[in-house]
């Protein structure tokens, strides 16, 4: 496996199978039990003792973990305590709505924050400038659940345009996304015109002036071409920051993604639900990442040879 | 989503975890378990258990029920509900085999004939007078009592019809439901964990019904839209600060008392929660047949440091406290905020109080294992007075039961294990009443209030009345104009 994204995957069993082993510890050191959280006040410790039997959690730690383990490998991520189901089920069921609102952001976080990072650059220190630095810093200062209630006050309750919350057609997708991409989209802006700032300043884009080449296409075409390489690398990294953000909006706008179901895993302290969120979620990370370093070397083929 | 025409839509704060009985075990399951499935018995406001499945039942003798059983009710899919679905209902649950958390509270019960489609004859191991309290057993289909999986078919007033796990439930109406099919068509159960979006959904007219109570504030906001109605019923869920008597400083009853003394509990009522409940005496509500009033402790600072005194916690000057107590709590909002209150409170008195809040695994597993001195804690649908037993013999600190505190009477021991051995209401009343006095004498426990139930919904609905414990029952027969 000498490709990319084959060197990837092969990193990528060990990288899952370390976070998996971290959760896993760390779980059990936290104080609570799922059985008494699960039965509640008005169990008997009979049923306790028969139930924490039956989910396997009266064996030692180290049984429970390869248990665990062997399972999954097998793509067995065992049955989830609180929700009596299938994990790999519950996990279905809520994943297709966080890789909505996550794309949905992610378009609106690139779409937005290239254009504006680029126009910056070349109207460095105007009006424009100024004003998208202003608003990109903004928006990489606030957070998540103070923006998401302001947004859904102004454009839901007061001006009406659209749904407070839940996840249906297009318009239950704004507000979330928006929340959530522009965080992103103001470390991309700043990052973009930094780029594309420096970039300007290199002989290439000179001597593309020199030969004639319009204004537009010195900037559109030489100097974002390179400049997008960091960019790219920063958005593979923030795609992973998206998914921990999506934990709050995804509350706050009551969007039944996967997000939320790892808040609600850990609170009941489904130990297999919340295992099998965090190794959905491990892989998602490293397949974006993946995708970044592939899209940068499709960009900038010197960085594909060996040094 | 726009709520559907003819439809009913109410928020929730979390997915049920279950809609099956034999594994029913959160509020929100209850709550709409209530509205899928029917039982022998109910509970009323009172707490006493009246007919709903059975219309009416008898004792033959101190070890035999007998239910005789309404032959007009239907599961969903129209089959009639008979004396043999209630036994393999039973039995399934009683069956080690299935893992039910319930199998316990039917620990009582030996044997199930039927005789005929509508009797059911329940014998029982031992006397058990809170018995009727474990037929509120939702009945599944016999065929199906025995599936590992979630049953969710009923004979209740309304059937599932989807759900789409965090984020909604479909309800329609049961067409065979023998006192009518309800008019709300369908009844959407909204998932929305945030309680500002909640209040905005309903404000904004995205919900309809919002049963648990808000913040108080939020209800005054609420309340000034001409669109919405805010309904109070007096609630049974209580809230008392629980003490753990293995602390010798609160093993003292003095101690305890000059607590109780201290926190002023009107004021609570008042400024913590808006007037949204009742000041309690007691574990049991007013309403309830068992309640017997109890002497009132009322806001008494100075007697309060009088006692600390006499237990040897006498005044050590401005600014140094008598002694410090930590106290633990949930990240509840509510919950914060009566800690601030009763830490202010007890430091009048001299108690410096160190509010430490956890996360509600966490705070739970500390109070089950006795590694907490004051924590504040609530006991929610309360129906036999049995629980008593369960949270004040001596024999019942955890994890055989719910004495937390480890509170030894040998008079609350007699009192509430005769209390289960009796069959007498009017007899029974009286064994509670003196448990009732009992522990107003020896706190235990810090008794706070009682919560009332706030729910609020648009003026379209008609027939909906918020009940004491908070279930939706009467969403059954209520409409939307």
């Amino acid at each position: 496996m000498g490709t990319l994204p084959g060197r990837r995957l092969v990193l990528l069993l060990p990288t899952v199978l370390g976070v998996v082993t971290l959760v896993f510890a760390f779980l059990h050191l936290l104080p609570g039990d799922p059985v008494e959280i699960m039965l509640g006040d008005w169990a008997a410790p009979a049923d306790a003792v028969a139930l924490r039997r039956d989910l396997g959690l009266d064996r030692p730690l180290a049984a429970q973990y390869v248990r665990f383990v062997g399972h999954a490998a097998r793509g067995d991520f065992g049955q989830s305590i609180a929700f009596r189901a299938p994990v790999a089920r519950v996990i279905a069921d809520r994943y297709p709505a966080t890789v909505e609102l996550a794309i949905a952001a992610l378009l609106l976080a690139v779409g937005g924050a290239v254009p504006l990072g680029v126009l910056a650059a070349v109207w460095r220190g105007r009006a424009l400038d100024r004003i998208v630095r202003l608003v990109s810093l903004a928006g990489v200062c606030l957070p998540s659940f103070w923006l998401g209630p302001v947004l859904m006050f102004a454009f839901a309750m007061r001006l009406d345009w659209l749904p407070v919350s839940g996840r249906g057609g297009l318009a239950h997708l704004v507000l979330p996304a928006a929340t959530l991409a522009l965080g992103m989209g103001g470390i991309l802006v700043r990052l973009t015109r930094a780029s594309v700032l420096a970039a300007l300043g290199e002989d290439y884009v000179r001597t593309a002036r020199a030969k004639g080449a319009p204004r537009w296409r010195a900037v559109g075409v030489h100097a974002l071409r390179n400049a997008l390489v960091p960019v790219v690398t920063v958005l593979g990294l923030q795609a992973g920051a998206l998914l921990a953000g999506a934990v709050i909006t995804e509350t706050i706008f009551a969007w039944p993604g996967i997000g939320r179901l790892v808040v609600q895993a850990i609170q009941a302290r489904d130990y297999p639900l919340v295992q099998g969120c965090v190794l959905v979620i491990g892989v998602t990370y490293v397949a974006i990442n993946t995708a970044a370093d592939v899209l940068v070397r499709a960009i900038d083929p010197r960085l594909a040879e060996p040094v | 989503m726009a709520p559907p025409p003819g439809g009913l839509v109410v928020a929730f704060d979390s997915d049920p975890r279950s809609l099956d009985p034999r594994f029913q075990t959160d509020a929100n399951g209850a709550r709409l378990g209530d509205l899928l499935h029917v039982a022998l018995t109910r509970a009323d406001p009172t707490g006493r258990r009246v007919p709903e499945l059975a219309r009416s039942w008898t004792m033959e003798d101190r070890r035999t029920v007998v239910f005789h059983l309404r032959p007009d009710f239907r599961f969903a899919d129209g089959t009639a509900v008979t004396a043999a679905d209630v036994k393999a209902t039973y039995d399934a649950v009683r069956d080690p085999a299935l893992a039910s958390p319930k199998r316990t509270a039917l620990a009582a019960l030996s044997a199930i004939d039927t005789p005929d489609a509508t009797t059911v004859v329940m014998h029982l191991t031992d006397a058990s007078a809170s018995f009727l309290d474990a037929t509120g057993l939702g009945i599944l289909p016999a065929a199906r009592a025995r599936e590992a999986d979630d049953v969710t078919t009923g004979a209740g007033p309304f059937r599932l019809v989807s759900v789409v796990r965090g984020d909604r439930l479909v309800l329609a109406p049961n067409p065979h439901y023998p006192d009518g099919p309800p008019r709300l068509d369908p009844l959407v159960i909204r998932i929305v964990p945030d309680e500002t979006v909640r209040v905005l959904e309903l404000r904004r007219g995205g919900i309809h019904l919002l049963e648990d109570a808000p913040e108080p504030e939020m209800v005054t906001w609420l309340a000034a839209a001409p669109t919405l109605v805010v309904r109070r019923a007096p609630g049974t869920s209580f809230v008392y600060l629980a003490l753990n008597l293995r602390d010798p400083r609160l093993a003292d009853r003095r101690v305890r008392e000059a607590i109780a003394l201290a926190v002023d509990r009107d004021g609570l009522v008042r400024y913590v929660l808006g007037g949204a409940a009742r000041p309690a005496t007691g574990l049991l509500a007013p309403e309830h047949w068992a309640y017997a009033p109890a002497p009132a402790r009322r806001h008494d600072p100075r007697r309060a440091r009088r006692l600390l005194a006499r237990a040897g916690y006498p005044s050590r000057g401005r600014g140094t406290p008598r002694f410090r107590l930590v106290y633990k709590t949930s990240a509840q909002p509510l919950r914060r905020r009566l800690a601030e209150a009763v830490q202010a409170d007890l430091a009048n008195v001299g108690i410096a109080v160190d509010v430490r809040v956890y996360e509600w695994g966490t705070l739970y597993a500390d109070v089950r294992s006795g590694n907490f001195e004051m924590a504040s804690l609530a006991w929610v649908g309360v129906t036999d007075p049995d629980l008593y037993y369960l949270a004040f013999h001596s024999t019942m600190v955890p994890p055989a039961g719910y004495n937390r505190g480890a509170y030894v009477s040998r008079v609350t021991d007699r009192l509430t294990s005769a209390g289960r051995r009796t069959f007498d209401p009017l007899e029974r009343r009286t064994i509670y009443a003196r448990v009732q006095r009992r522990l107003a004498h020896d706190v235990p426990i810090v008794p706070l209030w009682w919560e009332d139930r706030i729910a609020v919904h648009t003026r379209r609905l008609r027939g909906f009345e918020p009940s004491p414990s908070g279930d939706l029952r009467s969403l059954a027969t209520a409409r939307l104009d």
